[in-house]
């Protein structure tokens, strides 16, 4: 039965007992994209106990150029992305046990989701998700990684609740407007440079060999040819709502969170950001048209055209997402575009 | 004298990877507004930085000889 994970029970860090350690974990991984598709299929064939797979979209065109798992037959079915990478890691390792859910992450979903969990992955494309994301954690003391790239930069930072600082007390606050894989593209090799960390910090952690854990910050540049580690000691703010002494948990309460509501009677969702926050129109008008989106707009809003959806952007961050009435889907849209 | 790194987006819009300029006795927060307004960088603020490959908040003093990087935290994935 152990045959399969022979050369990696050969690695003296891991072993038959770093194996079987392995075997008894369950995995809860938030989204599956590119960085979901590839943390996937290594932790599949890896031989983890139990791998849970969260995400709101289903698979398009656009996602086969570096989401591994994907293939065309499933862009025409237009798949769930947890139940065609359900599918696929299946058929990989009939091994491990593979729980694919459809939907949002909403704190709700992660209070439920995370009982007898030992990791978290960060396969998401938002930082609001992020930051509820770190608050369960935190309040569970179940470590989890970040991972995030766009373009040719990535990077990563493995938090553990209790021993690190958390991601709260790196950003202090939701970056507003950030760039995306929609709006500045990715190339493959970023996201697998990322996974790369992530996987080995994830091994590491489901193997329990607590020693050999990164303590730095990594981030790079694939293109540009750059790489920092950032050593993370002083990072820890003892008055982070998230990981401090007085942790009230901020991004799993509702007023916190990007509110989005089917409009009555018509074929449309509006979204209001978490963060109050004017958005630069002008620059978001000329960055979208440049990479091909068609945007008419005037001083108080946007107008984008997508395949089959109209979204109308206002300066304050709300936004009509025309075509839909999947508040999921609405979501996915939104955070695309703006981050 | 400081030699201040910038990453990812930050480095097309400075148009270097890196550049130098005196900002001892200065706190991260007033780099960050100084170098904002100097290249007209939009997301300046919400960037991580470190001092000499250490993680720093927007209280810390630059010190004489430091090396100061700004590395923009993203959400892709």
């Amino acid at each position: 039965m152990y045959e399969r994970y022979s050369r990696q029970m050969l690695f003296a860090p891991i072993g038959k007992n770093g194996q079987e350690k392995l075997r008894a974990k369950h995995v809860l991984m938030i989204g599956a994209g590119a960085l979901g598709s590839s943390n996937g299929e290594i932790l599949t064939r890896a031989g983890v106990g139990k791998l849970t797979i969260v995400d709101r979209d289903y698979v398009e065109a656009s996602n086969l150029q570096r989401q591994q798992l994907y293939t065309e037959e499933d862009v025409l079915q237009k798949l769930p992305k947890a139940v065609a990478a359900e599918r696929r890691l299946r058929a990989i390792n009939s091994d491990v046990e593979l729980c694919a859910v459809v939907g949002d992450a909403t704190p709700e979903m992660l209070d439920e989701l995370v009982k007898g969990v030992d990791l978290i992955l960060d396969a998401t494309d938002n930082f609001e998700t992020r930051m509820a994301l770190n608050d369960i954690a935190h309040k569970y003391q179940i470590p989890w990684i970040y991972g995030a790239c766009v373009g040719s930069f990535g990077m990563s930072f493995t938090i553990i609740p209790g021993k690190t600082p958390c991601l709260n007390c790196l950003l202090k606050s939701l970056p507003v407007q950030g760039m995306t894989c929609d709006t500045v593209g990715i190339i493959a090799p970023t996201v697998q440079m990322v996974v790369a960390h992530q996987t080995a910090e994830a091994l590491k952690i489901l193997v329990e060999d607590w020693e050999a854990l990164r303590h730095s910050f990594v981030s790079f540049d694939l293109w540009r040819n750059q790489y920092s580690s950032m050593k993370m000691s002083r990072a820890k703010d003892e008055s982070c709502l998230s990981c401090g002494s007085e942790r009230t948990y901020p991004y799993l309460s509702r007023e916190n969170l990007m509110k989005s509501e089917v409009l009555c009677g018509r074929d449309t969702v509006q979204i209001r950001p978490s963060k109050e926050g004017e958005v630069d129109l002008n620059e978001l008008a000329a960055h979208l048209s440049s990479i091909h989106y068609e945007v008419k707009g005037n001083p108080y809003l946007l107008s984008i055209e997508m395949e089959a959806n109209r979204i109308v952007i206002f300066k304050d961050g709300r936004a009509l997402i025309h075509g839909t009435k999947d508040l999921a889907q609405a979501r996915s849209i939104y955070q695309r575009l703006l981050g | 004298m400081n030699k201040i790194l910038f990453f990812a987006h930050l480095k097309d819009e400075v148009g270097e990877e890196n550049i130098r300029i005196d900002v001892a006795g200065r706190t991260v927060a007033e780099v960050k507004e100084l170098l904002a307004a100097e290249y007209n960088l939009q997301k300046l603020d919400s960037a991580m930085t470190a001092i000499n490959e250490e993680f720093a908040s927007n209280e810390n003093v630059i010190e004489a000889g430091d090396e100061v990087a700004f590395i923009p935290p993203v959400s892709g994935g």
